[in-house]
């Protein structure tokens, strides 16, 4: 039995076995489900999308990974080039390179990087949970305050807050990540002694045993409380960086969002009828403004995670920007795809997510 | 208060879960937990272009610093002297026409698991490095392995190697526990599977032990209990950092890194008291090279028109351009190498005589093109700018240069492939020996990327072998001085700048002592 959002709601029995019968005498399931079913197939669909233009893209940069990959003297050996070509599969034509990447890939395999003669799943294992520690911290605190700003900002539209608001959000979008990362890290660490230094942990810390590559969670699984606040306190500048920039993108965004929502007669019946603000902020404007501002947050998620590498960079954490970097300027193929195949699923992801949530958040959508 | 009532459930178990671990007794992640004392910690921060620790297949900067502290080589650098090796595990005694080089153990060296070295791991670690054809295998082209008793070990070679026993001293040549590669998956073919063992583990005698290595990250080093070397470590632990230099900066001023190896000449000024900076120059040499093919280009393989290059460009802008530690290289073997040019050959600007030889060459304003990598920055000095400086001093002459940047991996195609009409690169000595240098002669390695076959200049190639052939250190030095200058004279290529090599560390930290090949020996490194 397919089990649905509907499933879950404790008052609307009838309507669901209402609903449920003619769906069986189908035999295409609930209205919800098959929403559903058609997301997840056209994803994957999409995703031997991606792996194609990865791969071609991939391969028709100018330049050979012999060279970018072996050294001077070894790229002059022709036994040494062809050991090279033979071990990564680059003697073949690329039809069957694709093939047997696609093969490999139903297997779980992405291939063994021609930089740290990893396997491309295990570096990016190590890889992904560092990026996802910040993104995570990052989109929590963005949608708080984005979300409370951009309300704040139209509701007071046109005076003095929504003036000051306006500014620190164009503040946020502009500066470039880098420079600001750069300079919060001078301020807080060397200034002011505030934050710890660069990396994931502190030097006098061993990394807690790998259960979900986020150091916070598998710190506390372990037991180790200073290891755990030390990683805490080291996500801190990365998360704030990330955080001021996609503040400013949400704050705009839900303004626009809510302004929308406040010209709505639903809104103004229920201002008229005397309810306080926050239950019309609460149940009227933000229920109604949430599906635009959730595409919103599952792209900024998406970009999050894909767009960290300067970050990443001054803070000297090894994420999946800084493999994508090290990846694409060593012209290592199996890394590349990789980081490609796992962005691309990761939008993917999130974009299927967020079309969930809209059927969960607003039945016209799940029943279209 | 519906709410409220259904949120306290939940506040509670949160609670209660903090306070169980808390009554529980939460264990430390610290290194130094239930360990006894406290260890020493050393952080070095370096931008890494760290491939692997297993000796047979690295081959970069990095990986040369990790695994000169985790392996012990035959023969050895003393401190930054690379012009003249000294015993390392071994002895050397070498045949006068540098054929034959017979190597003794010490018979003092154990590896960190307490085995004793012996001549078989000698011989099974340097045809490791033959056998699985990687990044440093080129270093032993040529050379056969064979063992005379369980202490002596014979390399010959079947034609003259004056600088083999410079390449043994690389950390690429260091020697490997053979017992315990074999039961790893070690061998001497390219069967090999013991990288992953390497990456993990080490099996060596060198004065630390890898503790753990992430390519992405850092690689921690603890010291070897076992070690029995000249010097006793004074740091427990070592932490190696992957950090860019901007961040590496802050992170010395702070304290967060004891020592930055990656900060330009602009970078080390104004670090404050607290922190002082050895600057040396570096063993790169960045040139300009101008092909000789006329299927290439006409104009520049006119010796006319390379004569008007040397003479236009500027080098005493280019040097105040690049900082701290910088110099004009005089020739292309660098300053700390036997057989290094003096200042005063180096070539000089000189504008009328530029004008002269351009006007003589018939060059008629055509655009020249000048490949560069754009993403490559050599001891903080950036390709892109020495680029843009040089198509400004050339304009001066009437040299009309059009920029071509691209990054490093889809350039080198075209450089290795010899069709880049003018390039900017750099050299890094792959051992610190002249002759490493004759790649610059026709017909050999970049003379070919030049343009340059065997035969385009015979007063050069005569030079070079004679050069190649060895001899006393006297003989040679003055072999590859003058074959310099005839390169200077009429070569393809023009040597530039020789980068300054800085390396930043806390005054606390004593011995920081620049060497070309592993840039920093952790071991001999000392605390206040």
């Amino acid at each position: 039995m397919t089990r649905t959002a509907g499933d879950t709601g404790t008052t609307a029995g009838p309507r669901r076995n209402m609903r449920r019968g003619p769906a069986r005498v189908r035999g295409t399931g609930h209205p919800f489900a098959r929403y559903v079913l058609r997301r997840v197939v056209t994803s994957l669909l999409l995703l031997v999308g991606v792996t194609l233009v990865t791969f071609v893209l991939t391969n028709l940069v100018p330049g050979d990974p012999v060279a970018a990959s072996l050294g001077q003297r070894a790229a002059e050996d022709p036994a040494i080039v062809a050991q090279f070509r033979a071990e990564y599969g680059l003697d073949k034509p690329l039809v069957v390179q694709y093939v047997t990447y696609l093969g490999n890939l139903l297997h779980g395999n992405l291939g063994t990087s021609t930089t740290t003669h990893n396997a491309v799943s295990s570096d990016l294992a190590a890889a992904v949970p560092a990026t996802l520690e910040i993104a995570l911290g990052a989109i929590v605190l963005s949608v708080l305050i984005g979300v409370l700003f951009g309300t704040l900002a139209a509701y007071r539209r046109g005076k003095t807050t929504d003036h000051v608001l306006r500014v620190v959000s164009l503040a946020g979008l502009s500066v470039p990540t880098f420079w600001l990362a750069l300079v919060l890290y001078y301020a807080f660490y060397f200034q002011l002694h505030i934050a710890p230094g660069s990396g994931r942990l502190s030097s006098d810390f061993n990394v807690p045993p790998t259960i979900t590559g986020l150091y916070t969670v598998d710190a506390l699984l372990a037991g180790q409380l200073d290891t755990f606040l030390d990683a805490l306190s080291h996500l801190f500048l990365p998360v704030l960086v990330l955080t001021l920039y996609t503040v400013g993108l949400l704050t705009r965004f839900v303004r626009t969002a809510v302004l929308e929502i406040l010209d709505q007669d639903y809104v103004r019946a229920a201002r008229a009828k005397g309810l306080p603000t926050r239950t019309v902020v609460r149940a009227y404007v933000l229920r109604g403004a949430s599906v635009p501002i959730l595409t919103v947050v599952g792209l900024a998620f998406g970009s999050l995670l894909s767009g960290t590498v300067l970050v990443e960079s001054v803070f000297s954490w090894p994420g999946i920007g800084s493999y994508a970097y090290q990846s694409a300027s060593h012209l290592d193929l199996p890394g590349v795809m990789g980081v490609g195949l796992v962005i691309g699923a990761t939008y993917l992801l999130v974009n299927l997510v967020v079309d969930i949530l809209y059927g969960v958040i607003d039945p016209r959508v799940r029943l279209a | 208060m519906v709410h409220s009532r259904r949120k306290r459930p939940l506040a509670v178990g949160v609670a209660a879960i903090a306070l169980s671990m808390l009554a529980a007794g939460c264990s430390s992640g610290k290194s130094d937990s239930g360990a006894g004392a406290a260890p020493k910690t050393l952080v070095i921060d370096k931008a890494f272009d760290l491939k692997t620790a297993d000796p047979a297949r690295m081959f970069e900067p990095t990986g040369e610093l990790v695994d000169k502290a985790l392996y012990e080589t035959l023969l050895t650098f003393k401190g930054g002297d690379v012009s003249k090796v000294v015993p390392g595990v071994a002895t050397l005694d070498e045949s006068s026409d540098a054929k034959t080089f017979t190597l003794t153990l010490t018979g003092t060296h154990t590896f960190s698991d307490g085995t004793k070295m012996t001549a078989d791991d000698v011989v099974f670690s340097l045809q490791r490095v033959i056998g699985v054809k990687g990044n440093p295998s080129f270093l032993l082209d040529g050379v056969t392995v064979t063992k005379k008793d369980d202490k002596t070990v014979v390399l010959t070679t079947a034609t003259p190697t004056p600088a083999l026993p410079s390449i043994l001293a690389n950390p690429a040549l260091g020697i490997l526990n053979s017992k315990v590669l074999k039961a790893n998956g070690g061998s001497t073919d390219a069967k090999d599977g013991a990288e992953k063992y390497l990456n993990t583990h080490s099996a060596g005698s060198g004065p630390y032990v890898l503790e753990s290595l992430n390519l992405a990250s850092q690689v921690v080093l603890t010291k070897n209990a076992k070690y029995d070397g000249a010097a006793t470590p004074t740091y427990t632990r070592v932490v190696i950092r992957n950090v860019e230099g901007a961040t590496q900066k802050i992170n010395v001023q702070g304290g967060d890194a004891q020592i930055a190896l990656d900060l330009s000449g602009d970078q080390v000024n104004g670090l404050g008291s607290g922190v002082k900076v050895t600057s040396d120059p570096s063993a790169n040499v960045i040139f300009l090279m101008l092909n000789q093919s006329p299927a290439v280009s006409r104009i520049t393989s006119n010796p006319d028109f390379v004569k008007a290059v040397k003479a236009s460009i500027d080098y005493q802008d280019l040097v105040s351009m690049a900082g701290a530690g910088t110099s004009q290289a005089a020739g292309v073997v660098p300053s700390m190498f036997l057989g290094a040019l003096d200042k005063s050959d180096a070539l000089r600007t000189d504008p009328a005589a530029a004008k002269a030889a351009l006007a003589k060459s018939g060059y008629a304003g055509e655009k020249v093109t000048l490949s560069f990598p754009s993403d490559v920055t050599l001891n903080g000095i950036q390709f892109p700018t020495i680029a843009q400086r040089l198509q400004a001093q050339l304009k001066k002459t009437g040299i009309n240069v059009d920029l071509a940047p691209a990054p490093v991996a889809t350039e080198l195609d075209a450089y290795r492939g010899g069709k880049e009409t003018m390039g900017l690169w750099y050299w890094g000595p792959d051992y610190p020996d002249p002759s490493d240098y004759l790649v610059f002669t026709p017909g050999n390695v970049l003379g070919l990327r030049a343009g340059w076959p065997k035969g385009a200049d015979t007063t050069v190639s005569a030079l070079a072998t004679a050069a190649a052939a060895g001899g006393s250190d006297e003989e040679r030095t003055s072999q590859f001085q003058d074959l310099q200058r005839a390169l200077n004279n009429s070569g393809p290529f023009v040597p530039l700048l020789q980068p300054g090599n800085n390396i930043a560390a806390k005054s606390s930290v004593t011995g920081v002592v620049y060497n070309a090949v592993w840039t920093l020996d952790i071991a001999a490194l000392g605390g206040k």
